[in-house]
């Protein structure tokens, strides 16, 4: 397998290289601070001694349990409790001994075909399936070969089930543990044999999260909850105006508080440095930073960016991405659809440990991105790779695309190195609201020809989008800079589900000084919420029912109608609401997976209630029925959350920047939920972002057919509309 | 110096008079289960207890904490076994788990209020943010364990 300093890699050897350039080029250094601190002592890692290694996967300890490494971060999806029972399923352990190691970062837990360790775009278990299976079966077959070893036996004779390898004609049976010395010192199977499906116990049910008793009772160690001996704590504050530069600060009464070790300036602020956060936070309130505006401050602004956005669709230009087949006669109709700037908000601020001498540089991140900042870390401190770790807390609240950037890991490290001692930088809710790389505000004009009965026969779409791949993958930036498009912000626009012969997609990219980057849906949800609003008006204007009218454009494709027939039913789709009551249909194949979905609403003068949503889904076999039906419950509710607020900027500012101002979807005003999976030889897909890809969609349409107001922007109060 | 009475024991800390709760349970009592979330009380992950009662202590001073019983997560219940927290557990409830904590006292404080509460009442109190969305199963949770709890005391 190549390795990190693998140059054979070319696709690893691009995505160094193009991230060196993007990261290391965004990164200046803190200034050294003459009141610095000591380091007291180095942080250890974990430690897993007496434990025998099979495979970089698997090991077992002398507690005579099985541990088992997890590559993926765990974020709220469950993928901690997923991935390694699929590994432990195909191995034979008992799930009652197995226990669970967060990846260091390591070549075996790359993404197999990035060759980049990342958590991200729904593609945990797409891409990690095979791996479990076959290191499951690796470790399987080493310790059923050791067993045979001692009993002179026939593979062909061993099961191994509950932690034992089995032999079945003499009912002898020995421990994992007792095999481990053995098993370890074998080769690793290359190309191991799977069990059959009618073995597998794990795969398949839903299991009790491993993460859910810790996170009951309080003991879960976060990002924020993470220590080292000797550690300090900082807090920052940047200036309020994205793109300002900083002219002067005045840190004469902070440094003299109590417990403050260090005021650093930063490229774009100040930090301080204290024994408590407390501390830390309390002295910097006293610091008034004065900044100057600049030409990318006054350009992030809501209005001038609305305003280049309507410029371009008067007058392009556009970039071609895909023309096919004829455009007959007149357009019969055209819309355009919109999406606001939205903020990640995790419930976690940004955080990190981290530890910086001159020989290394560890950090303890709630991250979803290693490869990267480990990346940006070697350039930020000019450091080589092997002196550099990059360890992920075990827990995270929450990602949702924002913990793949590196930039608050090396603002950590170079507040550590500055300081000369461990550090953990805490941001506080408008520091993360203030820092973010937003979902980018984009629009879309479609614009359809029509056959006698109102169906499409062609579609123009025409997007406008800043970028999002281009933090977290910065190779793309050729792709942008040759061809002008993002492929991510083009996600559900090239592959229809629908047949329409005719199809033009063009697309316009600016370049803005709000960073934008992946969120939770990426391109799919803000497409999706204009291409099945389209739909809907498309069977409105042709009189026809839209689940009937998808239904004849998804002709081709018995999984889909599968999809939209059950969920008919679920959702009582024929049966009559009362006045100010209705639904609303949406449909989407995205991240491999089917979905539909009926949103039930009552629209009361300008108040919106959610009453019911259904869906059903096809993510071919469903591994772990009860995650995912959580993870597109709570979709559900994250949909409902880009209908409710956005971020707006004004000369740099940021309006949004906390709870009060950014508001979330309240218990109150969630929906009862109805859930269904069918299950299908499709192959897997993913779950995490697919029903918040639809809700905005259906929510929309639903609010057309009870209301007669068609929402073609988000969120629901630049109409007039609230949740109730 | 304050003295305060943490889940049950008296401690005594040394801080300005006006430093939130929160960051004195969490860096001067070493209790972390208490989450920091917004600094503004407007999203709950820093919830606790005074008296029983539903407390933001990301914006409560320490000193009007003084004399009062303070309960955190770690409080809550000898061995993570009350009934919501059971519950919890039953209905699989957290994903990333940061606002829990949060969730699970201003559960206690309602259940304590309204042992058998309504959709109403649930609705009213739980106005704790969760980005993750696990909303749904909070409120059959809350049910399942004003259940369990009715049906102990019986």
């Amino acid at each position: 397998m190549p390795s990190l300093s693998d140059p054979a890699n070319p696709k690893r050897r691009r995505l160094v290289q193009a991230s060196a350039a993007l990261w290391g080029g965004m990164l200046v250094g803190v200034e050294m601070s003459a009141n610095a601190a000591r380091l007291v002592g180095a942080a250890q890692t974990k430690p897993d001694a007496g434990a025998v290694e099979l495979t970089a996967w698997v090991r077992i300890t002398p507690e005579r349990e099985v541990a088992l490494v997890v590559s993926q971060a765990e974020l709220g999806q469950g993928i901690s409790t997923t991935l390694p029972a699929i590994l432990a399923d195909e191995l034979g352990a008992d799930w009652a001994d197995v226990r669970l190691l967060t990846a260091p970062l390591r070549q075996e837990y790359r993404h197999p075909k990035y060759q980049w360790m990342f958590t991200g775009n729904s593609e945990s278990i797409q891409s990690f399936y095979d791996v479990m299976r076959n290191m499951g079966a690796a470790a399987r077959e080493m310790l059923t070969l050791a067993a045979c070893q001692t009993w002179r036996a026939d593979v062909a004779d061993c099961r191994t089930e509950n932690s034992y390898v089995r032999h079945v004609p003499t009912e002898r049976r020995i421990h994992f543990a007792d095999l481990a010395g053995a098993a370890a010192l074998l080769p690793v199977p290359q190309a191991p044999i799977l069990r059959p499906a009618a073995e597998l116990r794990l795969i398949g049910r839903p299991l009790p999260r491993v993460d859910v008793p810790d996170k009951v009772s309080g003991r879960a160690v976060f990002g924020i909850d993470f220590a080292v001996p000797g550690m300090l704590v900082a807090a920052v504050r940047t200036v309020p105006a994205i793109g300002a530069q900083v002219t002067s600060f005045d840190a004469t009464a902070a440094k003299a508080m109590p417990g403050v070790r260090a005021v650093l300036p930063l490229p774009n602020g100040v930090a301080v440095v204290a024994q408590r956060y407390w501390q830390a936070a309390r002295a910097l309130a006293t610091i008034r930073i004065d900044f100057a505006q600049t030409e990318a401050s006054r350009s992030a602004d809501s209005a001038v960016i609305e305003a280049g956005y309507a410029r371009v669709m008067n007058d392009g230009p556009w970039a071609p991405v895909l023309a096919e087949g004829v455009f007959a006669g007149k357009p019969a109709f055209e819309a355009i659809y919109a999406s606001p700037f939205a903020a990640h908000a995790t419930m976690e601020p940004m955080n990190c440990v981290a530890s910086v001498t001159a020989e290394r540089c560890e950090v303890w991140a709630p991250t979803q991105g290693q490869d990267l900042a480990a990346l940006a870390l070697q350039y930020a401190l000019g450091m080589a790779p092997e002196r550099i770790s990059v360890n992920r807390t075990p827990y995270i609240g929450g990602g949702f695309g924002r913990r793949l950037l590196p930039d608050f890991v090396v603002q950590a490290a170079l507040i550590s190195k500055a300081v000369g001692a461990p550090v953990k930088l805490m941001w506080d809710r408008e520091e993360d609201m203030r820092r973010d790389f937003y979902r980018p505000a984009s629009a879309l004009r479609l614009v359809a020809h029509t056959d006698g009965h109102g169906l499409p026969t062609a579609v123009l779409a025409q997007l406008i989008s800043p970028t999002i791949l281009l933090p977290v993958f910065p190779p793309i930036q050729k792709t942008l800079d040759e061809k002008g498009f993002d492929p991510s912000a083009l996600e559900g626009l090239l592959e229809l589900p629908y047949k329409v012969a005719g199809r033009r997609v063009e697309f316009h990219l600016p370049k803005l000084s709000v960073p934008t980057s992946v969120m939770r849906t990426t391109g799919y949800g803000p497409n999706l919420f204009a291409l099945e609003s389209f739909i809907d008006e498309l069977a409105h204007r042709a009189h026809r029912d839209p689940l009937a009218m998808r239904r004849q454009l998804l002709a081709h494709d018995p999984h889909a109608l599968h999809v939209l027939d059950r969920l008919a039913v679920l959702s009582r789709w024929a049966q009559p609401l009362t006045k100010g009551y209705a639904r609303g249909l949406a449909f989407a194949n995205a991240f491999g997976t089917l979905i539909g979905m009926v949103a039930e609403v009552h629209v009361k003068a300008s108040t919106v209630r959610v009453m019911r949503v259904t869906a059903v889904a096809d993510s071919g076999q469903v591994l772990d029925p009860g995650i995912a039906r959580a993870g597109i419950e709570g979709g559900i509710v994250f949909g409902m959350a880009y209908c409710k607020s956005e971020v707006r900027f004004e000369q740099g500012r940021v309006l949004q920047d906390n709870f009060s101002t950014y508001v979330m979807p309240y218990l109150a005003e969630c929906p009862e939920m109805v859930i269904e999976f069918v299950s299908s030889e499709r192959t897997l897909g993913g779950v995490g972002e697919v029903s918040p890809v639809t809700l905005p969609p259906a929510l929309a349409n639903a609010v057309f057919r009870a209301s007669g107001q068609r929402v073609r922007s988000m969120p629901l109060s630049r109409h007039g509309l609230s949740f109730a | 110096m304050f003295a305060l009475n943490v889940n049950g024991v008296n401690r005594s800390v040394d801080v300005p008079d006006d430093i939130p709760l929160l960051w004195v349970i969490r860096e001067e009592l070493g209790l972390t289960g208490t989450k920091f979330g917004c600094g503004v009380a407007a999203c709950g992950a820093c919830t606790v207890h005074l008296d029983g009662e539903a407390v933001r202590s990301c914006a409560y001073p320490v000193s009007a904490a003084t004399g009062h019983q303070i309960t955190t997560i770690e409080g809550l219940s000898p061995n993570a076994d009350h009934a919501l927290q059971r519950a919890w557990v039953e209905h699989q409830v957290p994903q990333c788990g940061y606002c829990q904590s949060g969730m699970l006292m201003s559960a206690a404080a309602l259940l304590r209020a309204h042992p058998r509460p309504t959709d109403a009442q649930i609705d009213q109190a739980m106005t704790n943010i969760c980005r993750c969305g696990t909303h749904p199963r909070v409120k059959a949770a809350i049910k399942r364990a004003a259940q369990a709890m009715g049906t102990h005391r019986a």
